[in-house]
């Protein structure tokens, strides 16, 4: 097992203990459902603190309990696979509004007028920044960066100067990390952006592919009129391209992040053809070389 | 209750889609579960919910109990238990105030069992939990048994949430120590 900090470890051991709060409980889970060896850090947690279930007294349910349990369990089918939602336009022409409203739910200056499903975005796009966060921690101890960065996708060495004071040359550049999901979902795709070449990571965590359909990743700006695409992923475990290099800092630095399910192949006339499915916000990763928490 | 071993057996059962073997489970695992979550929400019709929830979860992922790492009743109480204290936290902190008598009904820890009739691990834990200053042996199962909140336990000790936070941080850090986790 690795090593964690003391926080990951106070956290792991809160969540056996029950005292988290909902969000820091849906951040533990997320963790869990990316990071085996943080998973048996809880479970060890829940099994030593399970001990003090002998002590609490047996009370029976009512039998109507067990009916509803076995109406239940009747109608599912065990270890059901994870279904995609069916893209909730017909494939003609993308939702504008729904598009418009990812982007302005992002937006902080732009809390006036909020409709319903902005608020929903809003509240993908908290929830997202607040897992991002643990999951820039948890890359802070290195978790990530040796599946995420092959050498090849290292920062080339610049030959300009840099104004900025120059980080070691061992130092990473900065590290930019979106974790890409359904609202109150696991996390579907992890997005990393180098800061300095732009180069883009897609690591696919749990995206079930439809038959005949095709995952592609899009970059929404308010600086742009429509989404962009950054092309199809998913179609193994990892994706690297380069093809953020084409957008300023600030525009890759603010955009959300949005994953819709095209035909195979993806988009066939650079417009996306459903409503996003997984979406997400970069946020700054701690360098490597700097503590954890 | 049936053995550890019997309970292994059948949650193995369950996983490849032995419908008997869960009524057998559900039998032999119902009270104990129904008690842990009862006492969390302390609502009957909460506890019912949440312990139909549970039962689907456990019928889903028994393929993925793993005996190495937990023993049957402890992994099957953890998913009640989680999906409780999921519920209280979701639904706020306003349950102390809507019942007035809860604070002192749930203020105690459950009755100690004759020190024969525990397991090894309660007694190891419980060793360790003892270690702890009584107000934090206090905070720690209070925290357990009637999932409450860092607000609630911040209510009941009279401190602020932020000392709370770091009691039980401090708390769990020492126990940790202790068991050589």
């Amino acid at each position: 097992m690795m090593a964690y900090s003391d926080d990951h470890i106070a956290l792991a051991a809160e969540y056996a203990l029950g005292t988290l709060d909902a969000d820091e409980r849906a951040q533990v889970e997320t963790m869990m459902s990316v990071d085996k060896d943080f998973t048996a850090m809880v479970q060890a947690w829940e099994h030593r603190l399970g001990a003090l279930n002998q002590m609490v007294g047996s009370v029976e349910p009512r039998p109507e309990v067990w009916e509803k349990i076995r109406t239940a369990v009747g109608h599912s089918e065990q270890q059901a696979p994870i279904v995609l939602p069916q893209p909730s336009l017909p494939p003609v022409v993308p939702a504008v509004e729904e598009w418009a409203a990812v982007a302005a739910a992002v937006d902080n200056s732009n809390v006036i007028r909020l409709s319903a499903n902005v608020r929903r975005w809003r509240s993908i796009a908290t929830a997202t920044s607040a897992i991002a966060a643990v999951l820039v921690a948890m890359i802070g101890v290195g978790l990530f960066l040796p599946d995420l960065f092959p050498d090849s996708m290292r920062p080339r060495t610049r030959t300009q100067v840099v104004e900025t004071k120059a980080p070691p040359a061992s130092a990473p550049s900065a590290q930019y990390v979106a974790v890409l999901q359904k609202e109150g979902g696991a996390p579907a795709f992890i997005l990393t952006v180098d800061g300095a070449t732009k180069n883009f990571t897609v690591r696919k965590v749990e995206a079930p592919a439809e038959p005949g359909k095709s995952f592609e990743l899009w970059l929404i700006s308010d600086k742009l009129p429509q989404p962009r695409s950054l092309g199809v992923i998913g179609g193994s475990d990892f994706t690297a391209r380069p093809i953020l290099a084409s957008y300023d800092v600030e525009t890759v630095k603010a955009a959300t992040y949005a994953v819709t399910v095209e035909q195979a192949g993806g988009s066939p006339d650079g417009n996306p053809h459903s409503a996003p499915v997984f979406t997400g916000k970069l946020i700054e990763a701690v360098p490597s070389s700097a503590p954890a928490r | 209750m049936l053995t550890p071993a019997e309970l292994v057996w059948l949650i193995a059962a369950v996983a490849k889609g032995d419908e008997a073997a869960f009524e057998r489970l559900y039998a032999a695992t119902r009270a104990k579960l129904f008690g842990v979550v009862l006492r969390i929400l302390r609502r009957q019709d909460l506890a019912e919910e949440v312990i139909q929830e549970a039962y689907v979860k456990i019928w889903k992922s028994a393929g993925q109990f793993n005996p190495g790492l937990s023993s049957p009743i402890t992994w099957m109480a953890s998913i009640a238990r989680n999906r409780a204290i999921d519920v209280v936290r979701r639904r706020g902190e306003t349950s102390i105030e809507e019942e007035p008598s809860a604070m002192e009904v749930a203020a105690d820890t459950p009755d100690p069992l004759a020190r024969r009739e525990m397991t090894e691990e309660l007694k190891r834990l419980l060793e360790c939990v003892g270690r702890l200053e009584p107000d934090r042996q206090k905070l720690v199962l209070l925290a357990y048994y009637n999932g409450w909140s860092r607000e609630q336990l911040a209510a009941k000790f009279e401190a602020p949430v932020n000392t709370v936070k770091t009691w039980l941080r401090r708390s769990m850090m020492d126990v940790r120590e202790c068991l050589g986790l």
